[in-house]
């Protein structure tokens, strides 16, 4: 009997570390995959961009780090020069945004060519779709039905939201199909949320040394939570460039006052296209202030700067969930469509590892259950 | 001083350097590294704080006797909950199995009753008052719960091993209405040579168990109409209650 159309296949929102565990695992099992991305880029906040001179620069996480063999199995597969260990040297006494990273079991690890390295590699042979933002999810029949703005919509027996839980949200609002479990599952990841992180890239004349630390944790600061010294990452790096990344609280109480380039939980969005000539906005100005009264006055007075708004860049530590949420809809032509939530909330520890492990983890589900 | 004072003492300076391969995936080790006499409110027990190498979690046992290279130690595990033990909330048994756990071993020659740090079955305190909150407002589905951390098969009983291998007892016998309690411990080399059930005497609290339509979707509904999650993982077992493996009485 033919299958109405798209029922075998999975779309998969979100082309983050787990959305793209989720979708090389369901491939490997012979699953027709499309994921869909709205950034022109793959890896969500591993994200990596280049500045002039070519030099990479990480300005979403500034390292990786696990400790599950699964995981750290797939980061040696990188083919990129990994610098195990990295940051080797931490400076300053503030609270890291994922403290277990320093545990004495957890493996660090960062790349020559910038973080964007695994996912660039997680993605190869998928059928990704960048540029691709998904405005709504409707379920129908034994299918659902994905809108993707300026582009023909994709149906699909199981999508799979791999995405920052308000992002899910709004599309699990989009569904209209009611059930018990939907009406649960609702209700339990808006007991969840995220936090931004205003960041800025700041590249500093050819003069400047740069600090003799890979990142530093400003303990005496309420602005910034994370100094990255991101050129110490590169071989040879043309000139020294940091990365600067605000607290959650700061970050919340001037998000709505940031206008450059906005990253959202995924890369720049098509569009964003930088001004390198504007004056930089007065957030920027005020994160580069506090960099100079930690650092020095060098810092205030980079030859280039960057803003990014993570709006939803961090997840509070110890909140997640222990594993990745599979529902069957409620349709008029049984089993009905399925949607799949990962992501690094639904799996302990949070971080890289964490969504990595969740979209494995889902990639299973989804399988088992059509046995 | 007596001898089983010190033959639990001399745990600390024998587990000084004590490095093992470690039990279970998680190849977890575990380190005697306190002991002292603990007066309670149920009898006098001594108490043994472990060191483990995978977690900040300070599991404990509390010990009844001479247990040090003893056979048929009468056994009990529990998994420590904030609610039930310590605010003694009616949403769970927990303290009443606690503190009836406590009272048998006191009872006794002698025993151990292990308390590990898996607050709620290891599901963790956030997301045990995230169910509650879900269970407040009528809802509770498999998704929800496998994701907050309920698990059907039980947690890893690695970490219970190993404490008890290093308290050298030579068999026990586990306090349990859980057979697969038993399977588990063996699996890791411990000997249990029987099991006691473990039955808690009725109170204005768990009366409900006692009724023979209480039990639900797979909870026992108390008579605030909360679900009575299983935050130990052993079926409760009120005196006087039908067995939870009976059929339930329609009507």
């Amino acid at each position: 009997m033919p299958q109405p159309d798209g029922e075998d296949r999975v779309v998969v929102v979100g082309a983050g570390i787990a959305g793209l565990s989720a979708a090389r695992a369901l491939t490997a099992a012979g699953r027709s995959v499309v994921v869909l991305e709205r950034a022109r880029g793959v890896g969500g906040r591993c994200a990596t961009r280049r500045i002039e001179g070519g030099q990479a620069v990480d300005f979403g996480v500034a390292f990786l780090h696990g400790r599950e063999p699964e995981f750290l199995a797939a980061l040696a597969e990188v083919p990129s020069s990994a610098i195990p260990g990295w940051p080797s040297d931490v400076h300053g006494r503030g609270r890291p945004c994922q403290p277990e990273a320093f545990a004495v079991a957890e493996r660090r690890v960062a790349f020559v060519d910038g973080v964007a390295a695994f996912p660039r590699h997680l993605a190869t042979g998928l059928d990704v779709r960048t540029g691709a933002r998904v405005t709504g999810i409707e379920a129908s029949g034994s299918t659902i039905r994905a809108a993707i703005e300026g582009a023909e919509p994709i149906t699909a027996g199981t999508v799979i939201l791999a995405l920052a839980v308000e992002q899910s949200l709004s599309l699990l609002a989009s569904l209209g199909a009611r059930s018990a479990g939907l009406e649960t599952v609702t209700a339990l990841l808006t007991m969840m949320q995220t936090q931004p992180c205003l960041t800025v890239i700041a590249a500093y004349p050819e003069e400047i040394p740069g600090p003799p630390w890979h990142v530093s944790y400003p303990e005496d600061s309420r602005i910034l939570q994370l100094i990255s010294h991101d050129s110490s990452k590169r071989l040879d790096p043309a000139r020294t460039v940091m990365v600067y990344q605000a607290h959650p609280l700061w970050s919340r109480d001037h998000l709505h006052l940031a206008k450059g380039p906005q990253a959202s939980s995924s890369g720049p969005l098509p569009g964003d296209e930088h001004d390198a000539t504007a004056a930089p906005e007065a957030w920027i100005t005020a994160l580069l202030a506090e960099a100079a009264r930690l650092l020095g006055p060098w810092a205030a007075t980079p030859s280039f700067v960057q803003g990014h708004r993570w709006t939803h860049a961090r997840t509070e530590r110890g909140s997640g969930l222990h594993a990745p949420i599979l529902l069957r809809l409620p349709s008029d032509a049984p089993p009905g469509p399925r949607v799949g939530l990962a992501g690094e909330l639904f799996f302990p520890g949070g971080g890289a590892s964490a969504a990595w492990v969740s979209g494995v983890q889902l990639a299973r589900l989804v399988l088992a259950e059509e046995r | 001083m007596t001898t089983e004072e010190d033959s639990l003492s001399r745990l600390v300076t024998r587990d000084q350097d004590h490095e093992c391969d470690g039990f279970g995936p998680s190849t977890v080790c575990v380190r005697v590294v306190g002991i002292a006499d603990l007066p309670t409110r149920v009898g006098h027990f001594r108490i043994v704080a472990f060191w483990n190498n995978r977690d900040a979690k300070e599991h404990i046992a509390m010990i009844k006797g001479d247990v040090v290279g003893a056979a048929e130690v009468p056994t009990r595990l529990h998994s420590e909950c904030l609610t039930g033990d310590v605010m003694g909330s009616l949403r769970c048994d927990c303290r009443d199995q606690l503190l009836e756990g406590l009272k048998l071993i006191e009872s006794m020659d002698r025993g151990i009753l292990l308390y590990l740090r898996q607050e709620g079955r290891g599901i963790g305190l956030i997301n045990k008052i995230r169910a509650y909150s879900l269970q407040d407002r009528g809802l509770d589905t498999v998704e929800a719960n496998l994701a907050l951390g309920f698990r059907d098969d039980e947690r890893d009983y690695a970490v219970a091993a190993h404490m008890l291998k290093s308290l050298d007892v030579s068999s026990i016998r586990l306090i349990t209405n859980n057979p697969n309690k038993i399977k588990q411990l063996t699996q890791y080399g411990i000997t249990v040579s029987g099991r006691i059930p473990h039955v808690i005497p009725p109170n204005e609290h768990n009366r409900f168990y006692l009724e023979t339509k209480a039990k639900r979707s797979g909870h026992y509904i108390d008579t605030a109409g909360k679900p009575h999650l299983a935050e130990q993982s052993d079926e409760v077992v009120v005196e006087g209650m039908r067995s939870p493996t009976e059929p339930p009485i329609q009507g």
